[in-house]
């Protein structure tokens, strides 16, 4: 499985070249995943706020990330092909209306496939202004954002208000039935219940992932290895990036790049709808709603560019946003303190980190930072909810500043490309 | 090694495939907080009379008035607030002459802008039309800025007050008279003595639905835990149409113990009721009879009373009083003592005897026996 990985050249983008071991992609996902439990254990036993790890949390932590999830890899799927999607908010708009519309007469598979098309129809949309005509691109994606809302109002007066008497609304949509992994999910939960240190939190924290999960949850987390698989080790996705990249090189190459960047911007609109249908299909969601996406579409761009324009990056992300958003809803501001303290512990190692790589001026500005954090943690009792609903975007202005060096976006993104026109 | 990888892909996928059990079969538990049954507050005093004594129905001629309704966002059809707006006109088309070609309507879009509803007042005012009646306190800094330019217009603002502009009579409800009586439904209904509110967006009105929540609950129950949430912000105004959200923070009440769950989160609200339907706990619901709401049918049997405030009734009896042109005895709050605000028993689950219950408190607080604050404690 390592020399698969350690062929890919675009890979070590991020990655300052000079490090001689590599540690593989997939595994240094396994640690931040199993380092971000320890921390949220460990800190939910210091506080001894249990809500942090409850399986609860995480399973409202899941439903809350999904559409964003989605979304972002919509924007995953144009960027890399170079074209800029601030339109995936309108595209999500599309989808949960394609969503209710298909799904209350067919069922909620019928939904998925409608709202795949409906966000799909939007990226045809934004592919035929900006690829074919040139448009700039955030000027058709905002089109797009307006076309969205304008067209599912005009649609549901004309469709659903004769059925739900109100022209903002669908009618009910049938669920999805949720799965949990039995019996995992019981013999998790009794570990929960055993209230053991680190044993019950980790049990928690996996309970909430594998207990109640839709088709449709389980359809998007696998969507991000599909995804990867595609962009990184196919054919088609290698010639995909490549326009990204450096269209004319591609071209060059004899790689139609106006077919490649139509395709990727369609399967972009037809992940933003499905993330539309994530927020009809999921339970406790009773159906389309005018203004339900609520700007995830951009919440997904920013856990896009927060993932450094890949795929497990904006799946961590997503579920930062997720989870912040689940915490704060659930249980409020008192737990969202809790979730510094663990920020805290997670700076500590960074900087024990540091050290241990000589890196000292860097540990040092992390302590500086960790320190000011924990000041603020035993200083404040109960976070503002008007400052704890933020914080997601927060977290993402300040990866943005204190990463944008890393950050490496397509290189052509957002440029416009015309065949033969190459230097 | 790719084909090792796809095979260890695949073998995992269908192992966990076959874990997979469906969810639906299982009852689910309300909550793992313990609790029991409240230790109730004495009974109030049986009412002595029907307290909102039936109004002889006054005669006015309202033919001349035309009649100008600025919605809220959705418009008629939205089987809530604007719906009751409409309906307090079309009573008085029934009743007091008014000529149904001189009402004149329009609608407000999400998030549009200032000027928008400034321009849609004007648009109005300048037709002739006369009164105006604008739904929702999205209109207050519009009113502001028209009203003064038509001093001969009469306007009319539901739930809100313009400070400097004589000539809008604001048309503002006793929420938190209304609500109090949920709190008391709540307490009478929980089996754990522990309630949730669910707010869409933090603002001072819907914190009038909290503050009332609050007091009746504790009036009734001294010792019982009252938690509360709410979606946004205020500024925000997303949490009302966010039901997402209102599902995970009603999931969140519920896992925190709470069984009995009021709403004021507007579209949000929904996601109340399939939480609570799920985990098999009550609802309130708010504003309107929810319980005889076609979109939220499939919640229909979690929804034990709904929280009404009446704007029919304040648009109708704001147009009589233009009719008669004689604003001065308009209430100044719709309130109990007017019939502005009320709960309701579809659905079958106020019996008769918390009904005296609610009467009692309802004439307690009619009487001023009982103060409701508007604001909340905590």
């Amino acid at each position: 499985m390592t020399t698969l990985i350690s062929k890919d050249p675009v890979d070590g983008g991020a990655v300052p070249a000079s490090r001689k071991r590599k540690v593989p992609g997939w595994s240094k996902g396994a640690i931040w995943l199993a380092a971000v439990i320890a921390a949220l254990s460990a800190a939910s036993y210091l506080t001894g706020v249990a809500q942090l790890t409850a399986s609860g949390t995480l399973q409202t932590a899941l439903v809350l990330a999904i559409p964003i999830l989605l979304a972002a890899l919509g924007g995953l799927w144009a960027e890399r092909a170079g074209v800029i999607n601030i339109g995936l908010e309108g595209m999500m708009i599309m989808g949960t209306w394609g969503a209710a519309w298909a799904g209350y007469q067919w069922g909620p598979w019928a939904a998925l496939i409608a709202a795949a098309v409906f966000g799909a129809l939007g990226g045809l949309v934004h592919a035929i202004a900006t690829i074919t005509f040139g448009v700039n691109h955030i000027v058709s994606g905002v089109a797009i954002n307006l076309l969205g809302a304008g067209l599912t109002k005009y649609l549901s007066t004309l469709l659903f208000q004769p059925v739900s008497n109100n022209p903002r609304e669908s009618p009910a949509v049938p669920k999805f039935d949720t799965y949990s992994a039995q019996p995992l999910s019981d013999w998790l939960a009794d570990l929960e219940n055993m209230q053991r240190v680190g044993v019950s939190d980790v049990a928690g924290v996996l309970r909430g992932l594998v207990t109640g999960v839709s088709p449709l949850t389980m359809l998007a987390l696998l969507l991000v290895p599909v995804s990867y698989l595609v962009l990184w080790r196919s054919r088609f996705g290698l010639r995909l990036r490549s326009c990204g990249e450096n269209p004319v090189a591609a071209e060059s190459l004899g790689v139609n790049v106006y077919l490649h960047k139509y395709a990727a911007v369609v399967i972009s609109g037809a992940l933003a709808g499905l993330g539309g249908a994530a927020l009809v299909l999921n339970p406790g969601q009773p159906g389309y709603l005018e203004g339900q996406t609520g700007g995830r579409g951009y919440i997904g761009l920013a856990a896009m560019i927060f993932g450094n324009w890949r795929p497990t990056g904006l799946l961590g992300g997503s579920a930062l946003f997720g989870y912040v958003d689940g915490l704060q809803l659930r249980s409020g501001g008192a737990t969202v303190m809790a979730l510094f303290y663990a920020a805290v512990l997670v700076l500590i190692a960074i900087a024990v980190w540091l050290v241990a790589r000589r890196k000292v001026v860097a540990a040092g500005v992390t302590l500086v930072g960790t320190a000011a954090l924990y000041l603020f943690y035993i200083s404040v009792d109960e976070m503002p909810s008007q400052l704890s609903t933020y914080l997601p975007h927060m977290v993402t202005l300040i990866v943005l500043a204190v990463a944008a060096q890393r950050l490496r976006p397509p290189a052509a993104n957002g440029d416009e490309y015309r065949r033969g026109r190459g230097h | 090694m790719r084909g090792t990888v796809l095979a260890a892909v695949a073998v995992t996928t269908a192992l966990t495939l076959a874990g997979c059990a469906k969810d639906s079969g299982a009852p689910s538990g309300g909550g793992n907080a313990s609790g029991s049954e409240c230790k109730l507050a004495p009974k109030p005093p049986a009412a002595v009379a029907s307290t909102t004594a039936a109004k002889t129905p006054e005669k006015a001629d309202g033919s001349a008035l035309k009649v100008g309704l600025a919605f809220d966002i959705g418009g008629r059809g939205d089987a809530s607030f604007n719906d009751s707006a409409a309906a307090g006109v079309d009573k008085a088309v029934a009743e007091l002459g008014v000529k149904k070609e001189n009402v004149k309507e329009l609608s407000a879009g999400p998030n549009e802008a200032e000027s928008a509803k400034q321009t849609r007042i004007r648009q109005l005012a300048s037709d002739g039309v006369n009164p105006i009646i604008a739904v929702g306190f999205a209109y207050a800094d519009a009113l502001k800025a028209v009203a003064p330019s038509f001093p001969n217009t009469k306007f009319a603002i539901v739930d809100a007050t313009v400070e400097g502009a004589t000539n809008v009579t604001p048309l503002v409800f006793a929420e938190e008279q209304g609500s109090f009586l949920t709190g008391v439904i709540a307490a009478y209904k929980s089996k754990k003595c522990n309630v949730g509110f669910v707010g869409g967006v933090e603002t001072p009105l819907i914190q009038k639905f909290e503050a009332g929540y609050y007091q009746g609950a504790k009036a009734a129950a001294p010792d019982i835990k009252i938690a509360k949430k709410y979606l946004t912000p205020a500024g925000d105004f997303t949490g009302f149409q966010d039901p997402a959200k209102g599902n995970a923070a009603a999931q969140g009440l519920v896992s925190g113990g709470s069984d009995v769950l009021y709403h004021a989160a507007g579209a949000s609200g929904k996601g109340v009721f399939t939480a609570a339907k799920t985990a098999g706990v009550s609802a309130i619901g708010v504003d309107s009879d929810q319980y005889n709401q076609k979109t939220v049918e499939q919640e229909r049997d979690v929804i034990i009373s709904s929280m009404l405030k009446r704007v029919d009734v304040a648009v109708f009896d704001y147009l009589l009083a233009v009719a008669k042109n004689d604003l001065t005895k308009l209430p100044k709050v719709f309130d109990f003592s007017v019939g502005g605000v009320g709960y309701s028993t579809s659905g079958g689950k106020i019996d008769a005897d918390l009904q005296a219950v609610l009467e009692g408190y309802k004439a307690q607080i009619v009487s001023g026996q009982i103060k409701v604050s508007d604001k909340p404690t905590s």
